[in-house]
């Protein structure tokens, strides 16, 4: 490359800057986020030309976390988030190892049904759901978006596809020196599906807590709901307040986008891991 | 390995979960399309294909499903383009820092919530504050622009804002795709005097079908279930329906109007859809693409 790198400084720069404009354009919004949420709404309002705040303030995040029960919103995406994504990193890995590493009559039609509740558009679920939920009582509750949750289509198909990988004989000389089943799991095929947990793990906890479907329909108080759901809660309740709806979008967006500067490498790699196996 | 006992153990707990949550909704998603069903009422009738044959005449229905397409068609389009484009730029770069900075930059709008971002862009978009109608105001003197009150520009409004959010993903995906073609099929098409444009198009894009058509599938079949933006960009289906999609109507018959039959039967239209999709998919799939 040594020669044709110089013959295209040139276009390097030039691609360069093309990619700036790009990122940039990216960015833009996140920034204009975060300076309207240090603006007071009257300069939102009357100073609409000017980009910086001629005076900075904290009144919009006073108003979302004195105004609203922001911190029960968090607290219930939290929890949510976690117990789904920790869930779902078990039941995969466990039911990805077993359609992998055993044989059993039904195996082919069992993993065809996996594959199939990947298939359908959660329109088409979403209604008969609606009404399960209701008939056992778990409406309007933490459990109604947790338990539907709890397996993963995407997550067994995932993790079976990786356990393909580990050479069957691993298994078969743990089982010689005395290893259960759930032994042979645990501490032989576990160690080796780390990057199909991180990448599962990932994407897992971020499908849950972007969710904004599933608790619009299964959570109806304030106080029960998760955050994407709360935000249009608070913009609809605040839509005049501009700063105020700006410091909640921001106190939102800047978790997962510091947990994907955090883990730029993980997220990248997951991307790809998820996309094409 | 054998050990019927250990696999029916774990299988049976996470068979009656997909069982309640997935093949029972699944079914019943199809069987309540044939109902009258509100469930406020204690007994609901079956009408056959009355619901299917409401849509028809249904002009709500007929211009969702419009919008609908052409917000997948357009979008889709300029997404498959823009990432194609975006990915070779970045993987031309040498330097890996640079290329690893912009891949985390683009991909930054795919981790936030939806909702949120479309909330953000609410603002943007804000005829007296927004953003958008500043910079066209002193860059180019524009007079402010109603975007997200006028039935011609929320369509086009709800796109840019689309490609804002879901460009990354295909980035990454196209990236991967080309770092995995190796170097000397481009060094044998310098020799032959090959520019960048050509080399792009002769081995690029050929090498990188099954990747293309994978991620233009999965791009088609995402984009025809996207909802956050409608119902936070198009409030209420927006000026004249423009910004009514499935999506947002089969959620507004359902939970708000309370006929979840005739809400299924449109969830059945989409659903016909996006198989449409994955059986051309996987016909393409066939197609040897190949070294």
């Amino acid at each position: 490359m040594g020669n044709s790198s110089k013959k295209y400084y040139k276009w390097y720069i030039i691609i360069t800057i093309i990619l700036m404009v790009f990122a940039l354009m990216i960015i833009a919004p996140y920034i204009w986020m975060m300076l309207t949420s240090f603006k007071s709404t009257r300069e939102v309002l009357y100073n609409p030309g000017k980009v910086m705040p001629i005076k900075w303030t904290l009144s919009g995040y006073i108003t979302v976390l004195t105004k609203s029960p922001f911190f029960s919103w968090f607290k219930n995406s939290v929890i949510v988030s976690v117990a789904v994504t920790a869930a779902v990193i078990f039941t995969s890995t466990i039911t990805g190892y077993v359609f992998s590493k055993y044989r059993f009559k039904g195996k082919n039609i069992l993993f065809w049904l996996v594959l199939s509740t990947m298939m359908v558009p959660s329109q088409i679920t979403m209604i008969p759901r609606f009404l399960i939920i209701n008939q056992v009582g778990l409406y309007n509750s933490l459990q109604a978006l947790i338990i539907p949750a709890l397996v993963s289509g995407f997550g067994i198909y995932l993790c079976r596809q990786f356990c393909d990988d580990i050479p069957d004989s691993l298994c078969e000389a743990a089982k010689l020196d005395g290893a259960g089943d759930f032994r042979i799991y645990a501490s032989i095929i576990m160690p080796q599906l780390r990057p199909c947990i991180a990448a599962l793990a990932i994407f897992t906890f971020l499908d849950i807590w972007n969710d904004y479907l599933n608790p619009l329909i299964m959570l109806s108080s304030l106080k029960s709901m998760t955050l994407p759901l709360a935000l249009t809660y608070f913009s609809d309740a605040h839509s005049t307040d501009i700063s105020a709806v700006m410091a909640a979008s921001a106190l939102i967006m800047l978790p997962v986008t510091i947990l994907l500067l955090c883990f730029q490498k993980q997220f990248i790699k997951g991307v790809t891991i998820s996309g094409m196996k | 390995m054998k050990n019927n006992r250990f696999v029916y153990f774990v299988l049976l707990p996470i068979f009656i979960l997909l069982a309640v949550f997935f093949v029972l909704p699944i079914v019943g998603g199809f069987a309540i399309s044939f109902f009258d069903y509100n469930p406020l009422r204690a007994i609901n009738h079956f009408i056959g294909f009355e619901n299917f044959g409401k849509l028809i005449s249904d002009k709500i229905f007929l211009k969702s499903t419009v919008n609908t397409l052409v917000f997948v068609g357009i979008t889709v389009t300029l997404n498959i383009f823009i990432t194609l484009v975006l990915a070779q730029l970045i993987s031309m770069l040498p330097w890996a820092k640079f290329r690893a900075f912009f891949r985390v930059v683009f991909f930054m709008p795919c981790v936030a919530p939806l909702i949120a971002s479309s909330v953000v862009w609410g603002g943007l978009y804000a005829t007296k504050y927004g953003l958008i109608n500043n910079m066209l105001k002193n860059l180019f003197g524009i007079a402010p622009v109603n975007w997200l009150g006028t039935a011609s520009h929320v369509m086009p409004a709800i796109i840019i804002f689309t490609l804002w959010a879901d460009i990354g993903y295909n980035i990454i995906l196209f990236s991967a795709g080309m770092d995995g073609i190796p170097p000397d099929f481009y060094e044998a098409a310098e020799i032959d005097g090959a520019g960048m444009i050509k080399k792009f198009f002769y081995i690029t894009l050929p090498l990188l079908g099954r990747t293309v058509s994978f991620v233009v599938a999965m791009t088609i079949i995402s984009h025809f279930q996207m909802f956050a933006q409608f119902q936070v960009l198009a409030k209420l289906g927006g000026p004249e329906n423009s910004g009514n999609v499935l999506t947002y109507y089969i959620y507004k018959t359902a939970f708000q109007t309370k006929d979840m039959g005739y809400a299924s039967a449109i969830a059945v239209v989409l659903f016909i859809l996006i198989m449409i999709v994955t059986v051309i998919q996987q016909r393409l799939n066939r197609v040897e693409w190949g070294y």
